[in-house]
């Protein structure tokens, strides 16, 4: 019986130390493993992103050569749409990957996290259109950006043509308006936009936004937006343009429950016109049908005395943590990745142009419009500069309640993003 | 045998420990941050008393969402009990396939939720979408299923039920296999017709089942999480949301951590309350055998 007890005991005991070794395995194990990844002097590097499909696979390659070249490993970590809650999670217990992509937010979000790099070799080559986007008020960077996130509209160029619509003449949302009843009247979707993951909707406002607030230099808020001051009025404009589309039918009958990937076949499959998504949802689309001929124009501008303007942002943008134990490490990985070679192909394999002088990618179609249009201004995303963090989620579900019509959502919506505004912004 | 209480009392303290950290601590974390503006990841908060709790009062999306919640709790656990215990009476019959059937109607529980509501997703999807093309066959026009928040959530609720009535079938079968054949028997010789033996004999003695199918399933659609997930998001806007996905979009999306714990803080109230209430009424129901 003693026995019996005795044995009970020890499994008892036995059982809570492993399940409690179980729960505080994850840190200790990448400690130990951030020390030595046990093969040889080569250091384990953890190398989280945001990014999937060819972008991933590209960044992954890159990371593979590295580990051959310098005997290190990289633990290279791709969670896809769950990255974004994942590195919130990390920051709350400040226990970050010791590389990591920024999308979007390498300032506004990250900073505080990472590594400056303005001493790396690199920074004096990062390229005009992104370097703005991504050093702070006190003039410090902390990504390296690999490309560069240049966004217009994209569109079908067939679905236009044959609609009859001047791509280059449209200038205004008025101008823009007429093209979607030409191509309406050809019975065809002018705007196809998937609604269901509610985050197409808010790329609609990051779009359309810095038309009405910010590229008109006659009546810019961008300093009242930096300042605190959310104007509803205008919010009111913005708005109603979504709304004025909804009424007038350019929207896809299902832009409430549609989603990312029906856009693309829609838009790969010419049946319309244009969406609200960066350059690589062309590299989407021609993955679908890669026959399409699809291109993209510059964000019109609001008022006829105002010119369109394109978007630039971060796209895969690497930058190292503050407080990781193998800094040098990471810090040789985030030079690799800056070699023009290796640079160059993550680039194209994103579509985009790369982040510094050095590299050149050879990006097709993308590239040539990009070319077209290299003397239009360029506005960072409108979110990202010009709201608070947090934001984003209240544009996209202001907007949803536009798309199904609800009563005075207009005006709700402007006074929703006031509200939040006011409630997220810090000086 | 006190010493020897004492002894197995000791056999606790693994099991406690346990639910302490894993439970009681996170619970305790969450009641604390529902007073605070934390955004969910910066290393600073400011302590803001009981304005979370007062700002959902007026909130509209947290009403909403509440409301859902009890719609996909209630009408959850009336779908599946019905529908379980006609699936237990018609499945008790011996009749050949029988094991088969019986099968097929377990099958799905077996299914991730989340993958039920991809599944479901295409199902419903206004272009392409199974029940579409089943209508285009008939020469109906496409409908928007899922754009209409009411419809959304009839949807999601009949989903769920459908996925999870095999739970409600095994528990009433189980039931109905314990019930003695002398009770029916009795009621023979009484002259019961089949609906006052169903209504009298057969329906107080299944009581006890009727606890466990109404408890789970009533736990389990007032936390409906991940096909609400995967079917709609929570949308069109916020119209289809459980307080579940209320908690995770508002710590997450909108970065409200301390707003989404203070909402965390109510569903589990509700939950303990709902399910607890109803355990208490239906216990009372039971009766000896």
């Amino acid at each position: 019986m003693k026995a019996k007890k005795l044995l009970s005991a020890a499994l008892a005991v036995g059982m809570t130390v492993s399940l409690a070794a179980c729960g505080g395995g994850t840190e200790d194990s990448a400690k130990d493993g951030a020390k030595d990844s046990g093969s040889g002097d080569g250091k384990t590097i953890v190398f989280s992103t945001n990014v999937v499909g060819g972008k991933a696979d590209a960044l992954e390659a890159a990371c593979k050569a590295f580990e051959e070249e310098t005997g290190n490993v990289v633990d290279f970590q791709a969670p896809g749409s769950d990255y974004e809650e994942l590195m919130k999670t990390k920051m709350a217990s400040n226990q970050l990957p010791d590389l990591f992509t920024t999308h979007g937010w390498s300032v506004a979000r990250y900073s505080d996290y990472l590594m400056p790099v303005n001493d790396q070799e690199w920074a004096a080559d990062i390229d005009d259109q992104i370097k703005g986007v991504i050093t702070n008020a006190d003039g410090d960077m902390f990504v390296l950006p690999v490309d560069i996130d240049i966004a217009g509209l994209i569109c079908n160029m067939d679905v236009l043509k044959d609609a009859e619509v001047d791509v280059d003449a449209i200038k205004t949302w008025d101008d823009f308006a007429a093209a979607c009843d030409k191509v309406a009247a050809k019975g065809k979707n002018p705007i196809h936009m998937g609604g269901k993951d509610s985050w197409p909707i808010g790329q609609f406002f990051d779009w359309a936004a810095p038309s009405f607030y910010v590229t008109d230099d006659a009546n810019s808020k961008a300093e009242d937006l930096k300042g605190g001051k959310f104007d509803t009025a205008t919010w009111e404009s913005v708005a109603g343009l979504l709304d004025g589309w909804v009424k007038a039918g350019y929207l896809n009958e299902d832009c409430l429950t549609a989603d990312y990937n029906s856009d693309i076949e829609s838009l790969a499959s010419g049946n319309t016109a244009f969406c609200f998504y960066g350059n690589s949802a062309i590299m989407d689309a021609k993955g679908v049908n890669p026959d399409a001929n699809l291109g993209m124009i510059p964000v019109p501008s609001a008022s006829a005395g105002d010119e369109p303007s394109l978007i630039a942002g971060e796209d895969i943008a690497v930058g190292v943590w503050k407080d990781t134990e193998v800094k040098e490490e990471a810090v040789e990985l985030l030079n690799y990745l800056a070699k023009p070679d290796v640079m160059k192909t993550i680039a194209e394999a994103a579509g985009s142009k790369a982040g510094l002088k050095t590299a050149e990618a050879e990006i097709g179609d993308i590239g040539e419009y990009l070319k077209k249009y290299e003397t239009v201004e360029t506005y960072p995303y409108f979110d990202r500069e010009y709201l608070p963090s947090g934001m984003w989620d209240v544009m996209c579900t202001t907007g949803a309640d536009i798309l199904s019509q609800k009563d005075g959502a207009v005006i709700s919506a402007a006074k929703v993003m006031e509200q939040n505004f006011n409630d997220k912004y810090m000086p | 045998m006190k010493k020897r209480n004492r002894v197995m009392n000791l056999f606790y303290i693994p099991a406690l420990i346990l639910f302490s950290i894993f439970v009681i601590y996170p619970l305790c974390k969450g009641i604390a941050l529902s007073f605070t503006n934390w955004n969910g990841y910066s290393q600073t908060y400011k302590m803001v008393g009981l304005s979370n709790y007062t700002r959902m009062l007026t909130d509209k999306n947290v009403i909403r969402a509440f409301i859902n919640t009890l719609i996909y709790g209630g009408m959850s656990t009336l779908l599946q009990n019905v529908l379980g215990l006609a699936l237990a009476l018609f499945l008790n019959q011996k009749f050949k396939g029988r094991a088969v059937t019986r099968t097929l109607v377990y099958l799905p529980v077996m299914i991730a939720p989340l993958i039920m509501g991809y599944v479901m997703y295409f199902f419903f999807s206004f272009n392409n979408g199974a029940l579409n093309d089943l209508l285009a066959v008939f020469g109906k026009e496409a409908v928007d299923w899922l754009s209409d928040g009411k419809t959304a959530v009839a949807i999601l609720t009949i989903v769920n039920s459908l996925q999870f009535v095999g739970i409600s079938m095994v528990i009433y079968l189980a039931g109905l296999q314990g019930i003695a054949d002398m009770y029916y028997e009795a009621a023979d010789i009484d002259g019961a017709t089949p609906l006052k033996k169903f209504r009298y004999v057969m329906l107080p003695l299944l009581q006890p089942a009727v606890t466990s199918s109404v408890t789970i399933n009533l736990i389990g659609g007032l936390k409906l999480f991940d096909i609400i997930m995967a079917l709609t998001s929570g949308g069109p806007g916020y119209d289809s949301h459980s307080l579940s996905t209320l908690v995770h979009r508002t710590y997450f999306a909108s970065e409200n951590a301390g707003y989404a714990s203070a909402i965390g803080i109510i569903t589990f109230l509700l939950i303990a309350v709902f399910s607890n209430l109803i355990v208490q009424y239906l216990k009372k129901k039971e009766v000896e055998m």
